[in-house]
């Protein structure tokens, strides 16, 4: 028998993800809805012996097809995919979350569980909701729940169970518009009556949303009705607007704002008003244009500085544990070419990637509580200043200070943006952003060239590498990326105390792909790598395959200074950009002789442009999975433009210094 | 009288009367709770980037543009 499914629908930030996550434990699996990166969260309920699958759908105000959320949103709950409809209800912004609710319910469906959380938060504020009544008044189940605490959670299952199975009935109210609006969706149903429609679709769902003019409605009907019908429909929706003298679509979302606060009155009573909150305190330092930016530093400084703290110990000690294993296992293995694949190719090429795992989890888990906490709304604000004169909405911040962790879950956490333009222009300059594997590359450089002033060095390349990531952010959002500059609004959550369990599951679930693509991508990189350095003969002699591609590439690299070892190593680089370093070795065989072959001019050109060149394979595999082929190929081309532009400049201008 | 949002100080009530703009936009600040007949307070306005309202008991941050095309009937 195929598993009863239970989707979770609300607004963002109503702890729909603890519910989630409360409801299906550890049995979950995150991917992207078809042909689209929005995530898609699944997990297994189990109830007195039934198995449910619970979807969780994205988080949205509305459901108006504006966004490619609440689009997903919709269609999942529009083709009726699911059994049960759990709607979380946050109660201390109880108006505005029950029009999502209306919005639901006027969808036609019968099968809706309203799940009112933040209970007691709202008690706070001096809101109290009469739950029996707000059930009768609502016409379907209410079950209040504090899933951090694990209150209400089996009065929940409970309702699922008796939802999916038949044993609860509900009549749902949905609102009722002036008279006029409801002459008008009466005429609109009398014109769908007739048609194929009428068995797929609530009609009455249908006419409001016509009345909203809302694109996928209007063109679905305009299948089954043809454009003179659609058109009449249209010129009475016009005519009505005249009378108002507004756009229908804000007469309907305040006639409904109405009717939900008439129902309100009979389940919400109101024991005190508010005053200045802590929040509102706390929010006049953290968004303010300049303590907030001191903050922020402030918040960021300990980010980087906790998650180093404990990573890099960790990273040096798993690359150890790699080399150790390769080391061990070697002897086992009699065929050399095997070995070689095995323990040079294979377990050094991925190991060197997945050493940087606990970096990537840390990063995320402290991402994660600055989230819980409420944190980055308020991080978005203070950017939203600086970084809309570069052409980003300030919450793309975010992805672009992960970027200094890893640039792979950097490019996978601008999914969060929710406008298609700024997700794919945040994307494209993430790589730009220095990640830790290429820290490695500039502190080496730095030290073995610049002794005594490296610290200056390798700030001037993170600035240059910055800088020239918000160049390309303007440049790109103003004449490669298409699309209106997004408008912003963002709602600041009230400070909450995390819950661990969520920061965990989420932080792990996200560093989880960060493995997945250094067993893919990596590992078939690095079988090519190990392959062109040791045929037809072993690197070092100027003979293997990988030698010779440098040496083809030698005239281009001259321009920067540069030579046939620079190419091959930046070659191998873009498996990971650390391997520059460790190619260098390779070739030249110790690090003295690497300090001997260079000047401190070719040093810094080389560290700069391994900082801006192509991103590394998992990087590039990212983007292409967040997008397409397409862009992940651009970024590929403007990068070694780049990289290239800037290297001759620094080679050329530095020469002519006489550096 | 009707002015828009961004014009308020912070302190300052209106109820909002009108949206301007895109539908996108306007659909997407009334899912949000800023629909006409609203009650918006301006929490906190400097001199660039967002202003910070409250709405409903929940607050926002709001772009300046965006806060331009918000007609609200001052209290």
């Amino acid at each position: 028998m195929a598993m009863k499914v239970v989707a979770l629908a609300g607004n963002p930030n109503v702890g729909k993800t603890t519910i989630f996550n409360a409801l299906t434990g550890l049995r979950q699996h995150v991917g992207n809805w078809p042909g689209v990166t929005v995530e898609k969260k699944e997990g297994v309920l189990e109830y007195k012996g039934q198995k449910f699958l619970v979807v969780d759908l994205p988080g949205t105000y509305s459901l108006t097809a504006h966004s490619i959320d609440e689009l997903v949103a919709r269609d999942f709950l529009l083709k009726g995919s699911a059994d049960v409809v759990v709607n979380v209800v946050d109660a201390t912004a109880l108006m505005r979350n029950l029009f999502l609710t209306m919005e639901i319910l006027e969808m036609g469906l019968n099968n809706v569980v309203i799940a009112l959380s933040k209970v007691d938060l709202a008690e706070k504020h001096g809101v109290e909701i009469n739950v029996k009544r707000m059930e009768e008044t609502l016409g379907v189940p209410v079950v209040p729940v504090n899933a951090k605490e694990g209150i209400g959670l089996d009065e929940l299952k409970e309702a699922i169970y008796g939802m999916a199975n038949g044993m609860l009935a509900e009549r749902p109210v949905v609102p009722r518009y002036d008279p006029e609006v409801e002459r008008e969706i009466e005429h609109i149903i009398g014109v769908l009556k007739n048609t194929p429609l009428a068995e797929k679709y609530s009609l009455r769902w249908l006419a409001i949303k016509l009345l909203q003019r809302d694109d996928g409605v209007i063109k679905l009907v305009l299948r089954y009705l043809g454009s003179d019908k659609l058109d009449e429909i249209m010129g009475h929706i016009a005519e009505v607007e005249e009378r108002y003298k507004r756009a229908m679509d804000l007469i309907i979302a305040s006639q409904k704002y109405e009717f939900i606060d008439n129902l309100m009155h009979r389940f919400v009573r109101y024991t005190k008003t508010e005053g200045t909150s802590f929040s509102d305190q706390l929010d006049g330092i953290l968004t303010h244009p300049v303590y907030g930016l001191i903050a922020l530093f402030g918040v960021f400084y300990l980010l980087f500085k906790f998650v180093f703290a404990f990573g890099l110990p960790l990273q040096e000690a798993l690359d150890g544990a790699f080399s150790a294993f390769g080391e061990w296992l070697a002897p086992y293995i009699a065929n050399e070419t095997l070995r070689g694949l095995i323990v040079d190719g294979i377990i050094a090429g991925v190991g060197s990637v997945l050493s940087f795992f606990p970096l990537v989890f840390l990063l995320f888990f402290a991402l994660s509580i600055l989230e819980d906490v409420g944190y980055m709304a308020r991080a978005a604000v203070v950017m939203e200043r600086i970084m809309r004169k570069f052409g980003l909405p300030g919450k793309s911040f975010i992805p672009l200070v992960l970027a200094f962790g890893c640039n792979v879950p950097a490019v996978m956490a601008a999914r969060t943006l929710d406008d298609e333009r700024d997700r794919l222009v945040t994307m494209l300059i993430n790589p730009l952003i220095p990640c830790s594997a290429r820290l490695s590359v500039i502190s080496f450089l730095a030290a073995a060239f610049f002794a005594g002033s490296q610290a200056l060095v390798a700030v001037s390349i993170y600035a240059t590498a910055i800088l020239m990531a918000l160049l390309m952010a303007f440049l790109l959002s103003r004449f490669v990326v298409k699309g209106e500059e997004s408008p912003f609004i963002i709602e600041l959550p009230e400070y909450l105390v995390p819950s661990w369990k969520t920061v965990i599951l989420h932080s792990w679930e996200r560093s989880k792909e960060f493995i997945k693509k250094a067993g893919t991508i990596i590992l078939l990189g690095s079988i090519v790598i190990w392959y062109l350095s040791n045929y037809p003969v072993p690197i070092g002699i100027g003979e293997s395959y990988a030698e010779r591609l440098g040496m083809f590439f030698e005239p281009y690299m001259e321009l920067m200074g540069l030579d046939w070892k620079a190419a091959v190593s930046l070659l191998f680089g873009i498996i990971a950009k650390e391997n520059v370093i460790s190619t260098y070795g390779i070739i030249y065989g110790s690090e003295e002789a690497i300090v001997g072959a260079m000047t401190p001019l070719q040093a810094y050109v080389l560290a700069m442009v391994t900082t801006l060149y192509v991103p590394c394979i998992a990087t590039i595999g990212a983007i292409r999975a967040e997008s397409n082929w397409k862009w992940a190929a651009f970024a590929v081309v403007y990068m070694i433009a780049l990289a290239s532009i800037v290297g001759i400049i620094i080679w050329n201008v530095g020469s002519a210094l006489g550096y | 009288m009707i002015v828009p949002l961004n014009s308020l100080r912070p302190g300052e009530r209106g109820i909002v009367a009108d949206i301007r703009g895109g539908p996108t936009a306007r659909q997407k600040l009334v899912g949000m709770g800023l629909t006409p007949g609203a009650t918006i307070q301006i929490i906190e306005a400097h001199n660039y980037g967002p202003i910070i309202i409250s709405v409903g008991g929940v607050r926002f941050a709001i772009g300046r543009r965006m806060a331009a095309k918000v007609l609200v009937r001052k209290l």
